[in-house]
């Protein structure tokens, strides 16, 4: 076997550098995804649908075969749970009615909450341990544009926007420790700060951080979305608060927030395009 | 010297055994969940190419194959894998050239040099923005090593047939 030259090594790591260097300069001018790994993502987009869809069969497969008990377990708490609604659901209509009496009573604007949705594919799932993120197969084609938040099919918030290509984006969850977003608690209407946390991101959760000198924040609280400064849409669920701690240096608290959102297991999300909302 | 067009070949049977391998990780290792961990196997991918054929193609492979990851897998900075990818390669075939056979211990130790090199590599980055959580990170970099060793077993024969068919005995 040849040794390789120092000249030899020295190109090559040259070349490397360079690469590095092309690939932070296209990707700090372009607004959207830089041209290379826009193709990059346009072409590996049918072998990630492709991937996906096996991955799913799999799953789905395998979960024919497990936790039967499990899912009777579900059932039944879920039948429990969907009692217990519709009397908040009876309770809320009335407290609706009586609302909008109040209102024309108070002439106050009619609150409204319109929010459009693009439905998209999750293509690839969290590929490292040091990021969550997701792939999904909309992108600008779709009006899909970087900071849109991302939300399941019951509204729960999962992350937003970060990159976006013609045929696919990259969503960065809110697990991610480089996530941070605007939260209210809901019980209290307290703001606070949702970000994520390194420490966190293995356990499936978030931190709630900012919550002021005395924070007025127990478990079980409901975090949402507080949707200041017009950003991102407010009352999006967030999550629930797990438990509060007090951080290393013993000066803040924060919480530990179990995200509403199942991050894992993933397959259909809906892009929040564009929301008109009045409080 | 192989002629050219087997040199082709050889070449484009490495790159479908590497796509075959990163569809392991996305199919596989990346639901595989061990104390919040999933096994990382690109950075072992260059390292076992160089380990089998030496330090310039291995280097070449490494930074077509990092700026391949740099594209589509989430990275500190833009160019992170093209950046550490021939280094780690041309590491992992200086020990290869060192060791007296190229089986599995010499694959575990070039696998083990690739990964730790990333890490590495990630920790300094970290360390630059910062500094914040580096224990915990080293201790990632760890677990993500030892979780990922075992995939080896998947990987090495497939790149040692790969070698002893196209390359080493024509």
């Amino acid at each position: 076997m040849k040794r390789p030259s120092n000249r030899f090594v020295i190109m090559v790591l040259a070349v490397a550098a360079a690469a590095a260097v092309l690939l932070s300069v296209m990707s700090y001018l372009s607004a959207t995804a830089a041209p290379l790994p826009n193709l990059a993502g346009i072409i590996a987009s049918p072998f990630r649908s492709v991937s996906a869809s096996v991955s799913e069969t799999f799953r789905r497969w395998t979960g024919y075969f497990v936790g039967v008990d499990e899912l009777r377990e579900e059932n039944e708490q879920l039948k429990k749970q969907i009692a217990e609604m519709e009397g908040t659901v009876r309770q809320a209509q009335a407290d609706r009615e009586e609302n909008a009496r109040l209102r024309e009573v108070a002439q106050l604007r009619e609150q409204r909450r319109d929010l459009h949705l693009e439905s998209a594919r999750v293509l690839v799932q969290d590929s490292s341990n040091w990021y969550s993120e997701l792939t999904i197969n909309k992108g600008t084609a779709q009006d899909i544009t970087v900071g849109d938040c991302v939300v399941t099919e019951t509204g729960d918030l999962l992350g937003v926007v970060t990159e976006t290509g013609l045929n696919w984006a990259t969503v960065r969850t809110i697990l991610d420790s480089e996530s941070s977003i605007g939260a209210l608690v809901f019980r209290n209407g307290g703001s606070a700060m949702a970000q994520g946390d390194f420490a966190l991101m293995g356990e499936g959760r978030l931190s709630l951080t900012y919550l002021g000198t005395e924070p007025d924040v127990v478990a079980g609280d409901l975090i949402v979305t507080s949707g200041l400064g017009g950003f991102y849409p407010s009352q999006l669920v967030i999550g629930y608060v797990e438990e509060v701690r007090t951080s290393d240096n013993g000066l803040a608290q924060y919480a530990v927030l179990k995200p509403e959102a199942e991050t894992t297991g993933l397959v259909q999300v809906y892009v929040v395009t564009s929301f008109d909302i009045v409080d | 010297m192989l002629p050219k067009s087997y040199t082709v070949f050889k070449w484009a049977v490495y790159a479908i055994a590497t796509l075959l391998l990163c569809a392991l990780q996305s199919l596989v290792l990346n639901h595989i969940r061990v104390l919040g961990l999933s096994p990382f196997l690109y950075p072992v991918l260059p390292a076992l190419v160089a380990m089998f054929e030496g330090s310039r193609p291995g280097a070449v492979f490494a930074l077509v194959f990092g700026l391949y990851c740099d594209l589509l897998v989430p990275e500190p900075f833009p160019g992170f894998f093209a950046l550490i990818f021939p280094a780690a390669a041309i590491a992992a075939a200086w020990v290869a050239e060192r060791l007296t056979s190229r089986g599995l211990l010499c694959a575990l130790i070039v696998s083990a040099l690739g990964l730790l090199l990333t890490g590495a590599l990630r920790l300094f980055v970290q360390l630059l923005s910062g500094g914040q959580y580096m224990g915990l990170m080293a201790r990632m970099v760890v677990g993500e090593g030892m979780l990922t060793l075992p995939a080896l077993l998947a990987a090495a024969p497939l790149y040692r047939t790969i070698y002893r068919r196209c390359g080493a005995d024509y």
